[in-house]
């Protein structure tokens, strides 16, 4: 077991995500709870002292960023919640969306209570089939049953949900980015400033929540700020969603508590590294989190605070293990072709500096790579922090930086010698 | 009000400005692409960065999305924001394909001079460049290399703020992003189309008319109004250089128009010109007349304006109809001089043609003439009516049917351009166009704008200024 469960907590069966079974689990007594015994500015609070942070990546603290919303301001507040999980290695907000579609709703009606939302947005993976249908099943079985619409559990709360369907790009997983697109317009990020909660969607006031994180606020309201404290860390409460992928023998999602310990995840939990290799590193929290060795991940704890003080993040919860034996160049290649890939192509450092990334570990891999082409690639992501419109700059260069500073040496290698310093690709296998 | 610190010097600022406005009203220059006074903040160059000095280090972001806050302090040239510029110039000059020897651009173009002024050395790609369409036809007027295109999304702005077509976009992602027009054809049908090459930082959008016809430092330009409309729009016409001049190819090269570009006039066009007034040439270089002719007979100048004279002072009943081309000192010239004697009128010399643009809220108004503003302030809008006894008609300039002229009145006819009516007329004097001379138009708002000389006149050709006074003077005097 990984430690206590918050979202995790019932069995999956054929019926699991409908509004049956998730009322005869306790359902909506929360959004009960809050319309008929808390004000607005309760709930907000609430969620403020609960500490929870933001599970789609950058950890902001939620109840920070709810309480910029200015509430009685006369203007129309949205709110969407991000189910664009395109961060590679990621695929937990897929769960939710699959088994606990009414989780996230109950959530979000409690969110647009707090924040004044008349109209809220699911922002949907346009890839996403089966949690597409669960939501929008679960979006009609809401409604039928008067939890959306108007005058919403005899209150004079009222409020719509629209779930979105995004149409295949990364960068509009990006809070700006994703109104953009809602907006109809090309997924674009936006300048700041303005910040979102202060002109958004439609230039209003906008929330912008991954799905975990608000579908944590429903048990926030049912047990309490304090309850949610006690689990997880002081500093980081909570569970997190891990979603685990690569060289390990038992992948999935695991719901996790804040503070379990690394090592006995990966090799009880999630039954060791595939076909009994030595692991050799592993890419925490999505590809744009530094790679952390296997020295450092089997002295950590799974929390934000422990993987910051190791250089790295939890991020989305992607965890992407990798064994002994596999070509960082390779993995490299693999990475830089997808940020190429999804460079929205707005700014000037993603724009031409992705592709320039990519072209370089192309002719490496290709064995035409020259020595100066690791410091160039030094240079290009060190000219991607921090100056482009949305982190997506940072984030590649974070990747790239990561593996060039704890595996340079096969990289020299493959320059070298024109070949890899194992067998050449991904799932070479070292063990004799 | 706040006060800001550019590189230690106070700068007053307003409250919602950005850092790039502040600076560019005191007078900072600070670097851009992208950004553009009259259009909305895109902040995708990246080359406008600045450094913000705080407590505990400092920061460095764009200035031109960067709202001013009290006794903040920017630096514009700090090593931070030198090595930001430089590195953002090497992505710029990644995939452009530094065709500066034949690229039309050269010479007026952002790009070389930030690349010399804040790169200077020489890519360190050794990668071969992303290729992409040359020469895309993007309107019949415009033509679009997308290699050489930055990105920097000015034009597509432009048809969607301020020509409203929204006929361009951008396809595609990443560094495969191309310009493209959003519909077939709907560029075509954007009346303001060409302002985009002047906006274009780069020689991407490249105006097919001008293609290859020049480099630009052979050229000069001449202050000058559009008479395309009643909006008169201050315009530059471009021209060569004297010192410039060819002599082996065609001479008439060194006296025509290269092209026009819009003359930033807050107060009547703004930084944009329409179309119509990228072609002037169509207007000012058709057949001129430059004979002056008695009844169709060629004479020599002094001849005709004497004829013209005698005609005037005999007649009993003269009518004029002045040009609402005339500069407003050609108009009070004539007033002055011959203005007691006629019965005058104003004559619209341009009428629409067909399918033009009547009007709009841009620039576009549905008077197709210039001065006509200028001209019914001092002659009145009546309507053109002949008396009976009328025994003699001037008019000066185009367009007038003169079937409308009484059977028995002589004509004297000043006109400038090669025209059948010239025979018909009992004088006719060849005057000199706008480009040959310098004066005013008012426009129909009133705003009184100067357009100067950019070529000589031939001498066998009159300024209508001068050729009135000689009309009226009783003995007349030479030319």
């Amino acid at each position: 077991m990984t430690g206590r469960k918050l979202l995790m907590t019932f069995p999956v069966t054929a019926t699991s995500h409908t509004l049956a079974d998730y009322r005869a689990r306790g359902g909506y007594a929360a959004l009960a709870k809050a319309l008929h015994h808390m004000s607005p500015e309760d709930v907000t609070k609430e969620v403020t002292a609960s500490g929870l942070q933001g599970r789609g990546g950058a950890n902001f603290p939620a109840g920070r960023k709810w309480s910029v919303v200015h509430l009685n301001d006369g203007q129309p507040h949205y709110l969407c919640a991000n189910a664009d999980e395109g961060e590679p290695g990621t695929f937990k907000d897929r769960w939710i969306l699959e088994h606990a579609p009414h989780l996230l709703l109950e959530s979000m009606l409690i969110a647009s209570y707090a924040l004044q939302v008349r109209n809220a947005f699911v922002y949907i993976r346009g890839e996403f089939d089966l949690p597409y249908r669960r939501l929008a099943a679960a979006v009609e079985e809401a409604y039928a049953a008067g939890y959306f619409g108007e005058r919403i559990l005899g209150t004079e709360f009222a409020c719509d949900v629209v779930v979105y369907r995004g149409a295949g790009s990364y960068v509009c997983g990006e809070a700006s980015a994703l109104i953009t697109s809602i907006e109809g317009k090309r997924g674009y990020p936006r300048n700041r400033p303005p910040r979102l909660t202060v002109r958004g969607l439609y230039q209003q006031p906008t929330v912008i929540n991954n799905v975990e994180t608000l579908s944590n606020i429903a048990g926030i309201i049912t047990h309490g700020a304090e309850a949610f404290k006690q689990v997880g860390t002081p500093k980081n409460a909570g569970t997190r969603l891990i979603s685990i992928s690569g060289h390990i023998n038992r992948p999935g999602v695991y719901e996790v508590e804040c503070g379990y310990p690394w090592a006995k995840f990966l090799y009880e939990d999630c039954g060791g590294i595939l076909n009994g290799r030595t692991l050799k590193c592993v890419i925490p929290g999505g590809i744009s989190t530094k790679v952390l060795t296997r020295d450092e991940v089997e002295k950590l704890t799974l929390d934000q605070k422990a993987l910051e003080a190791a250089g790295s993040s939890l991020g989305s919860g992607g965890m992407i293990v990798i064994a002994e034996g596999t070509c960082m160049v390779r993995l490299l290649q693999v990475m830089l072709r997808f940020y190429h890939h999804e460079s929205c192509g707005q700014c000037t450092p993603c724009r031409d500096g992705m592709g320039w990334l990519h072209r370089i570990i192309d002719r490496i891999v290709a064995g035409e790579g020259r020595p100066e082409d690791i410091e160039r690639m030094y240079e290009i992501s060190a000219a991607n922090d921090g100056t482009t419109i949305c982190g997506m700059g940072d984030a590649a260069g974070y990747a790239t930086v990561g593996i060039l500073n704890k595996y340079r040496d096969e990289f020299e290698h493959y320059i070298e010698h024109k070949r890899s310093k194992f067998a050449g690709n991904l799932e070479a296998i070292a063990h004799a | 009000m706040p006060e800001i610190f550019i590189n230690g010097q106070s700068v007053p600022a307003e409250k919602n400005q950005t850092v790039m406005q502040a600076a560019r009203a005191a007078g900072v220059f600070i670097p851009y692409f992208c950004w553009h006074p009259s259009l909305s903040v895109a902040g995708n160059c990246r080359i406008c960065v600045v450094e913000v000095e705080a407590e505990g280090g400092g920061w460095v972001d764009i200035a031109c999305n960067m709202p001013v806050s009290n006794g903040m302090r920017i630096r514009t040239d700090s090593e931070k924001v030198r090595a930001q510029r430089k590195a953002t110039l090497q992505f710029i000059t990644l995939n452009h394909p530094v065709d500066c020897g034949i690229c039309d651009k050269a010479g007026e173009c952002t790009l070389q001079d930030y690349h010399f002024a804040y790169n200077g050395s020489p890519s360190t790609s050794r990668d071969a460049k992303v290729r992409a369409t040359k020469f895309f036809p993007l309107s019949e007027r415009i033509t679009l290399d997308n290699e050489r295109c930055i990105l920097c999304s000015r034009c597509v702005r432009f048809t969607r703020e301020i020509s409203k077509s929204n006929a361009l976009g951008i396809k595609g992602r990443g560094d495969e992003s191309l310009v493209r027009p959003t519909e077939d054809g709907l560029f075509d049908q954007d009346p303001y189309s060409e302002n985009v090459v002047d906006l274009c930082p780069v020689g991407a959008l490249l105006s097919k008319s001008f293609l290859y016809k020049a480099r630009v430092w052979y050229l000069t330009s001449t202050p000058s109004v559009c008479p395309g409309c009643e909006r008169g729009c201050t315009v530059k016409i471009w021209h060569r250089k004297h010192e410039w001049k060819l002599k082996s190819l065609d001479p008439r090269q060194n006296e025509s128009i290269a092209r026009v570009t819009p003359l930033e006039n807050p107060a009547v066009n703004g930084p944009w010109i329409c179309n119509k007034g990228r072609d002037l040439a169509k207007i000012f270089e058709r057949a001129r007349a430059d004979q002056a002719m008695l009844k169709g007979k060629p004479v020599d100048l002094a001849t005709a304006i004497d004829s013209a004279r005698k005609l005037i002072a005999n007649a009993t009943r003269p009518a004029a109809l002045v040009s609402s081309w005339g500069s407003n000192e050609e108009l009070a010239a004539f007033k002055r001089t011959l203005g007691g004697r006629f019965a005058t009128f104003v004559k619209q010399d341009w009428q629409p043609e067909p399918g033009e643009r009547l009007e709009d809220d841009v620039l576009i108004r549905p008077d197709k003439n210039p001065n006509g503003a200028g001209a019914r302030a001092l002659f009145g809008a009546a309507a053109v009516v002949f008396d009976d006894a009328t025994d003699l008609v001037l008019v000066w300039g185009e367009g007038f049917d003169f079937g409308r002229i009484p059977a028995r009145a002589k004509i004297v006819f000043l006109n400038a351009y090669l025209q059948p009516e010239n025979g018909h007329a009992d004088a006719f004097l060849p005057i000199s166009i706008q480009t040959e001379r310098s004066g005013h138009y008012t426009n129909f708002e009133g705003t009184v704008s100067a357009f100067e000389a950019c070529f000589r006149k031939k001498p066998s050709v009159v300024d209508a200024e001068a050729l009135f006074a000689a009309l009226a003077t009783p003995q007349g005097v030479a030319a």
